[in-house]
């Protein structure tokens, strides 16, 4: 959190005071002299100190930033204020001297939230990243994780589509879990678990990203993923109202190529010509094609134009004691995507509220309203066969969306190519809309016994509602299905903090008591085969019902100690430990300790650095600690039976069916949390007294004990046993460099660099050299796309290995496994089989940004480059365009094998999508943002207002073939097995990001 | 006096402290950690009543059609000279059955395999929670215990029609090292499970509709001669397993109306739809579209794209077709109201047993149709090629035999009649013929083929070239017809998990 110190403000008031009634009289003239302290943005500093040089004499700016203060025309006056450049001016034959002080960003003292807790920046020991608001404040953004992409080293931000409220994965230093989650714990205002997606990037005033696990060990067994700490803003001072409104337009880059109808019924012929079939299309129909072209669906489908409307309306300030201080804040985002059908929509309301009642007690409340609506999440739709854009991408270009008397087409009139139900009647005619309220409510309260103890007790408690509701019209006759969750978390953190200075020691210790309680539950039903078709809400017209249900609750009770010491500015030392006690582990099994110990020492007082001008700091830090993760579902230690539902149901008279209950889960009642023990050492260089930073961080992490779902054979019930087994590893480095490169009167120049490189080894699998991957393949072919294999990364894809195609010379050899000339060749063991083993990785090893900030007078320009590097894409899309899974799609297809010209290109035979055929680099960089501005300033009543316009996505440079190589991989059963990190980098069919032009404006009143 | 002062004050915070301290934390509650599952789940376990057992059960079927609902329950069946596939498309786990050359990664093979064994692990579970129950309907117990057998029994049989030697997994504890059980070991198992059902079981069901949707005695015994058809053909070849065969459908034909089993008098009203459930089915599996727990095997499944947009699954042989006796059983048997020959995707004849009746079955491809997992004609058949085979082909056999034929033919079935009867000649290979017509279509030939050791006489490309020679043969065979290859090899990835299950092994 950056943000004035407070105190000595009012210590600079007491002073100036003292100074003001000890003053003694001079001999020059006196005039009275008044003028306004201002800052670059035209907003008043209250309480800036102005002394006249070589006296005592002072005053201190108003509410208003007004002063009156007695100088001769020979004084001096020197204007201070803390976090800003002090200046002189001479008085002369002025009576009114208004000065604008500028920012110092060496003296600005900035505050990193660790954790139950601030410190001084220079204070950190262990590894943090912080975003702070003005990073990322010129960027038009409706999602907080947005704001962290290509901003904080270490951290890994997949935007992985254009869907409209989609999911976004946030991954500190790579990823630690093959069965776990690896999200990032987030605590917002001292509240864990909170949701970046529904918080609105604008309440934000800062994100501190806590990394390694000296850092994170004080959030015991939910920190091994790391942290992310968000501040919210709080008001003070002068009202202030201010109004941002943008416009976005999204379209997509570019369409994937895919054969036209009379080059696609070409092909559909020569393949069935291959095995002897007649010709499906006539000649007349293929001149009917070649005349009249067929239907890219493609196109159909991205047949929307993408638009984002966002509204923001902020009002701020404080008391003129500063005793109460408010800041109430409303959002509204509307979203259009680029595929028809989709959309969102989201409201949020957010009051914090502070208030000093006496010098000892302070109290706050914050609320945050949220309600978001997705409608028609392309995830939400039956994955089988991959999501729409995969199913478009290969659906028959000769069967017409609808026929001549104006009704869809469900299949393809000549059952050639995709085999699913038409996507764009499923995406016209089904709906599927989901959505959510969240209300978050955290109320804190401070009190300082003594100077030097207070306590502090945070009460965070929210609850979020969510409903899902499902008009589907994909199997047979409409069915409608509806689904509404309850999750009520509350969380009580007692916060006990000593500190004291002795001469140069500083001793700072903290105690919690904390605990916390969640309890979720779910409802829903099924209305099978609508007698006629309607809407969700005429689910009474239904055939049959099913009925389903969860609930489950869980509890952590935690006790922390922190102890920090710091000798003369130069030593620090932390140690924390954690007990942790959680729910979901049998009782002996369900505590944790996680210790960590964390060391830096800066050079800032020695010689060479307080007498030179280059190099203003040097620090090394070391730090080690041990996390846990916790995170697996309440009762995952009991055996669990399913009961009802298509596998547990049985119509023995042919009608309603019974239900019946099977065995489901096996359950383990062993089970207890992975450990990671991360150890991490750093460098902190500062030069030319702040305008430029640099740090490094080198980090290796062990993750133990993985809370891995270990597969069951399909020979034996299938599904899988949760087990504590296995290691998974992870090191690398972050390196942050930046400043401002050019600062002067009207031109500054801020640029930030960081750049992180992280490898990723699974250590072991206890008895197993390999686990069954998680994701199935969407060809129907039952098999999975990717494997956990030890000794590799995470993100293996599993797939054959393409040899191109079987030549006329090899006939007989293709024979012997019924193959032919002109059919691909894939790599075959000794008996025969295809090979199916590693052929590529999905998990990046290098991420980097830059981000530049200029500014020349009014103007401003921000430009943002992203680069990942160092992994694969399965382009499983551009396997299923291939073919066949029924019918060849592509274009390449023009140049398949014949005997004359025997190409690569297979011309029929059972191609293998899982194959090397279709791995391709993923590296890219992309130009993230680029946004350019314009203020001015007070025009009437106006502050200033900000014009500005930008661009997202505007290029991207990459040898992948598919639309985007960034990108989430979803499994059709998500809950299946494992988490997307192990199937990092498949592509089925992502929605594509979308290239994005802004036009916004911003007022300040 | 100022230290003082100073120390108390210093108490005085330090006992508010301590007091503000104590207080807040007491009007906390403490974590509640002990979890309690049972409030949303049904706790695995011993049953504790009847209705516990049932609903066990009741989920073990609803596990039987998941495995049953796709054609991939019967994949085997395509190998059979009766059925094929389309050449192209996406049928290719299909082809390999229907080419000979079934690979290992066959997609179909691994999903039936996992779906029947996770069925299994069902059955297992229920078996184990219903040791030690005890209750005052002894009967009632019975019946669910019989039925429970009859489930593992009947789809152990199942799985070794396909793959030959299997994994017999009996507890619902995992065995990750289990190894594959000889042939001999299996059919002792199904064996031991069916009899153990037939004692158990009653005559009739007590309260279910025709075509024992929940099996009886007849049922297991129907089943039980079929298992000894297979014991007595290939591979084991006992021989003796004909005569068992012999008897024990004979006591199911002496006891047919206790059961409720006797033929339907018009073969054409087997395949309607509503007519799901009728007491030709020894035991029928049960689906309900409206439900969503339909049957994902009939319907335009049947039917190539030039048929309201038929998915091209399940096609008829041409020559098979046209080696067809004439007469009203091969009217019943396939869709000759359909143009074929002039089919532009595919030319194939179409199975009404598939497709449906003309204009019975909704343009769908998931129907509210049954499965007649085995047919009452079976059981006579069983019986007429059993005794003629044990050298005993007594009057009744032939009798079984002739009732297919007069039915066959559109007679009354229990009418002699000379034009169709038969009474002289080998009983066992003329049930054996009887049979291929009959079941045309029901994926049961291979299955004869295999126990016969007649894969190579029917299946090789001269036996199955289509007499019209204006029609080529679709999906020749590519591999091997020796027994070596009879049976689908064990899913890849279950030998990569469990070593244990690789036939080389052991």
């Amino acid at each position: 959190m950056k943000q004035m110190k407070k105190r000595p403000w009012g210590k600079k008031l007491f002073f100036s005071f003292l100074l003001l009634s000890c003053m003694s009289l001079s001999g020059f003239a006196q005039n009275v002299i008044t003028g306004k302290v201002i800052d670059e943005s035209g907003m008043v500093i209250p309480g800036a100190t102005i002394l006249v040089k070589g006296t005592t004499k002072g005053t201190v700016s108003d509410f208003d930033g007004n002063y009156t203060l007695e100088a001769t025309s020979e004084d001096n006056l020197i204007f201070s204020y803390i976090g800003y450049k002090t200046i002189e001016i001479k008085v002369g034959t002025q009576t009114t001297v208004n000065v604008t002080l500028t920012e110092d960003t060496s003296e600005l003292e900035e505050v990193v939230v660790v954790g139950y807790g601030t410190v001084k920046k220079s204070d950190v020991v262990g590894s943090v990243s912080q975003v702070t608001s003005k990073s990322f404040e010129d960027q038009p953004l409706t999602r907080t994780e947005d704001a962290l992409q290509g901003r904080a080293s270490g951290v890994k931000v997949t935007r992985s589509s254009g869907q409209p409220g989609g999911s976004i994965k946030v991954r500190i230093r790579g990823v630690n879990s093959i069965t776990g989650n690896n999200s990032p714990l987030i605590v917002i205002d001292g509240v864990i678990g909170g949701d970046l997606s529904t918080i609105n990037p604008s309440d934000i005033e800062a994100m501190d990203v806590l990394k390694d696990a000296s850092a994170t060990a004080i959030y015991g067994s939910r920190g091994s993923n790391g942290v992310i700490l968000v501040t919210t803003k709080k008001g003070r001072g002068k009202a202030k109202i201010s109004f941002d409104s943008f416009v976005s337009f999204d379209n997509i880059p570019e369409l994937l190529p895919t054969l036209g109808a009379a080059d696609f019924a070409r092909i559909e012929n020569s393949s069935r010509a291959r095995v002897g079939s007649p010709a499906i299309y006539s000649d007349a129909e293929i001149a009917f094609f070649e005349e009249n072209g067929g239907t890219n669906y493609q196109e159909e489908l991205f047949d929307q134009q993408g638009m984002t409307q966002n509204f923001q309306m902020t009002a701020s300030g404080g008391s003129e004691n500063g005793n109460i201080n408010y800041f109430l804040s409303g959002n509204y985002v509307k979203q259009t995507g680029m595929v028809i059908e989709t959309g969102y929509e989201k409201y949020s309301l957010r009051s914090n509220l502070d208030a000093k009642i006496s010098d000892k007690f302070e109290i706050g409340l914050n609320l945050s309203l949220v309600r978001d609506e997705t409608e028609n999440d392309l995830n939400s739709f039956s994955l089988f066969n991959g999501r729409k854009i995969m199913q478009a991408a290969t659906w028959d270009p000769t069967t017409p969306v609808y026929n001549d008397s104006g009704e869809y087409n469900y299949f393809s009139l000549k059952s050639v190519a995709s085999g699913t139900i038409n996507p764009i009647a499923e995406m016209r005619e089904s709906q599927i809309n989901f959505l959510r309220n969240r209300v978050d409510i955290n109320l804190n309260a401070k009190y300082d016994f003594t100077d030097n103890l207070s306590y502090a007790l945070i009460v965070g408690a929210n609850t979020v509602n969510t409903k899902q509701e499902r008009y589907d019209i994909s199997i047979s006759k409409p069915d409608a299905t509806y689904s509404g969750t309850d999750n009520t978390s509350y969380q009580i953190s007692n916060i006990l903090t000593w500190s004291n200075t002795y001469g140069k020691h500083n001793i700072n210790a903290t105690g919690l008591y904390e605990f916390s309680s969640s309890e979720y539950s779910q409802n829903g039903y099924s209305a099978y085969d609508y007698l006629i078709s309607g809407s969700f809400y005429l689910a009474e017209l239904a055939e049959s019902f099913a009925a389903s249900n969860i609930y489950n609750k869980s509890d952590i009770q935690s006790v922390m100690a922190r102890a920090a010491y710091v000798y003369d500015e130069s030593l620090f030392l932390t140690a924390t430990i954690r007990m942790d006690q959680s729910s979901r582990f049998r009782k002996d099994e369900n505590t944790g300790y996680f210790p960590s110990l964390a060391l830096k020492y800066s050079f800032k007082k020695w010689n060479f650095i307080e007498n030179g001008n280059f190099l203003s700091d040097l620090a090394i830090r070391a730090g080690w600690g041990q996390v846990g993760n916790q995170n697996i579902a309440p009762y995952s230690t009991f055996p669990s039976s399913q009961i009802g539902g298509t596998d547990a149901s049985y119509p023995f008279t042919g009608g309603t069916p019974s239900p019946g209950a099977v065995p489901e889960g096996y359950g383990n009642e062993d089970l207890t949390w992975e450990t990671t023990t991360q150890t991490n050492v750093g460098l902190d260089l500062a030069f030319w007294n702040g305008r430029a930073n640099f740090t490094i961080d080198g980090y290796k992490k062990n993750t133990t004990d993985l809370l891995l779902n270990v597969p069951v054979p399909g020979t034996n019930g299938g599904g899988f046993i949760p087990q504590n087994i296995g290691e998974v590893e992870n090191y690398g480095y972050d390196i942050t460099l930046g400043g401002y490169i050019i600062s002067n009167d009207n031109f500054n120049w801020e640029s930030n660099v960081n750049f992180s490189y992280v490898r990723n080894e699974v250590v072991d699998l206890g008895e197993e050299d390999f686990i069954q991957g998680s994701f199935e393949a969407t060809d129907g072919t039952q098999s999975y796309w990717n494997i956990i294999e030890k000794g590799e990364p995470l993100g293996q894809f599993l797939g054959a290995t393409f040899l191109g195609t079987w030549k006329t010379s090899e006939a007989t050899e293709a024979a012997q496994f019924g193959r032919a000339p002109g059919d691909p060749k894939y790599l075959r063991d000794d008996s025969g089989e295809i090979v199916y083993q590693a052929i590529g990785n999905g998990t990046p090893t290098t991420f980097w940004g830059f981000n530049n900030t200029f500014s020349y007078k009014n103007w401003d320009l921000n430009l943002l480059i992203q680069g990942v590097h160092g992994f694969e894409v399965y382009n499983t899309m551009r396997g299923t365009i291939n073919g066949p899974q029924r019918s060849f799609m592509s274009p390449d297809q023009l140049n398949q094998w014949t005997p004359q010209n025997e190409t690569d290109i297979p011309a029929g035979g059972q191609s293998i999508i899982g194959s090397s055929r279709f791995v391709e680099n993923g590296s890219f960089v992309r130009l993230q943002n680029l946004a350019i501005g314009y203020t001015l300033r007070e025009i009437g009543p106006i502050e200033s207002l900000r014009l500005y316009a930008s661009g997202q996505n505007l290029f991207l440079i990459t040898d992948y073939q598919g639309y985007d190589p960034e990108l989430n991989t979803i499994t059709a059963v998500p809950e299946d097995r494992g988490n997307g990190d192990v199937a990092a980098g498949i592509d089925a069919g992502a929605y594509p990001n979308p290239r994005t032009f802004t036009l916004g404006c911003k007022l300040n009143f | 006096m100022y230290t003082k002062n100073k120390t108390l004050k210093y108490l005085s915070s330090k006992v508010s402290l301590v007091v503000t301290l104590i207080l807040t934390l007491m009007c906390q509650n403490c974590a509640d950690l002990d979890e309690d599952p049972t409030t949303s789940q049904l706790a695995p376990g011993q049953f504790t009543s009847l209705e516990d057992f049932d609903l066990g059960v009741t989920g073990v079927y609803g596990k039987l059609r998941t495995a049953s609902q796709w054609t991939t329950f019967f994949v085997f069946g395509w190998a059979g000279d009766d059925i094929t596939t389309h050449r192209a498309l996406n049928k290719a786990p299909f082809r390999e059955y229907d080419q000979m050359n079934v690979s290992s990664d066959n997609p179909r093979s691994l999903s039936n395999w996992n779906d029947v064994y996770s069925m299994i692990r069902a059955v297992n579970t229920v078996i184990e929670s219903a040791q030690g129950l005890s209750v005052p309907d002894q009967e009632g117990y019975d019946r669910l215990l019989g039925e429970s057998h009859f489930l593992r029994g009947t789809l152990f049989l199942h799985m070794t029609r396909i793959h030959g030697r299997i994994p017999l997994p009996l507890s619902s504890a995992p065995d990750f090292e289990i190894g594959l059980a000889t042939q001999q070991e299996v059919y002792e198992q199904v064996e031991r499970d069916l009899l153990l059902a037939e004692s158990l079981l009653p005559d009739l069901y007590p309260g279910v509709i025709a075509g024992a949707p929940r099996p009886n005695k007849g049922s297991a015994q129907a089943i039980l001669s079929r298992l000894y058809l297979n014991w007595a053909g290939y591979p084991l070849k006992d021989n003796t397993k004909y005569t068992e065969a012999a008897d024990v459908a004979k006591k199911v034909i002496d006891n047919h109306p206790a059961h409720g089993f006797e033929l339907l008098s018009d073969l054409n009203d087997l395949w309607k739809v509503e007519n799901r459930f009728n007491s030709e089915s020894v035991w029928t599996i049960a689906y309900s579209n409206p439900s969503n727990l339909g049957n994902r095997k009939y319907g335009i499944l049947g039917y190539p794209s030039d048929v309201e947009g038929g998915w091209s699954e399940t096609f008829a042989e041409v020559r098979f077709f046209e080696d067809f006796p004439e007469g009203p059983r091969k009217e019943a048997t396939y869709r000759t109201d359909l143009d074929w020959k002039n089919f532009q995707d595919q030319v194939q004849p179409i199975f009404t047993k598939i497709a449906g009746p003309q204009g019975d079955l909704p343009s769908q491809w998931s129907t509210d149709r049954n499965d007649f997992y085995m047919r009452y004609a079976e059981v006579l058949l069983n019986y007429a090629e059993a005794s003629g085979r044990s050298g005993s082909p007594t009057a009744e056999a032939w009798e079984a035999l002739n009732k297919i034929r007069r039915r066959a033919a559109g007679k009354p079935f229990n009418t002699p009649d000379p034009s169709v009867d038969l009474t002289s000649g080998d009983l066992g290979e003329l049930a054996f013929t009887e049979r291929k017509w009959e079941f045309a279509g029901e994926y049961l030939r291979y299955n004869d083929l295999v126990r016969m050791e007649r894969v190579a006489d029917a299946l090789s490309d001269q036996a199955r070239t289509p007499l019209d020679p204006n029609i080529s043969l679709s999906n020749p065979v590519v591999g091997s017809l020796s027994p070596d290859n009879y049976f689908a090899p064990i899913p890849q990835i279950e030998i990569d998990l469990n070593p244990n299950l690789d036939p080389d092994n052991n």
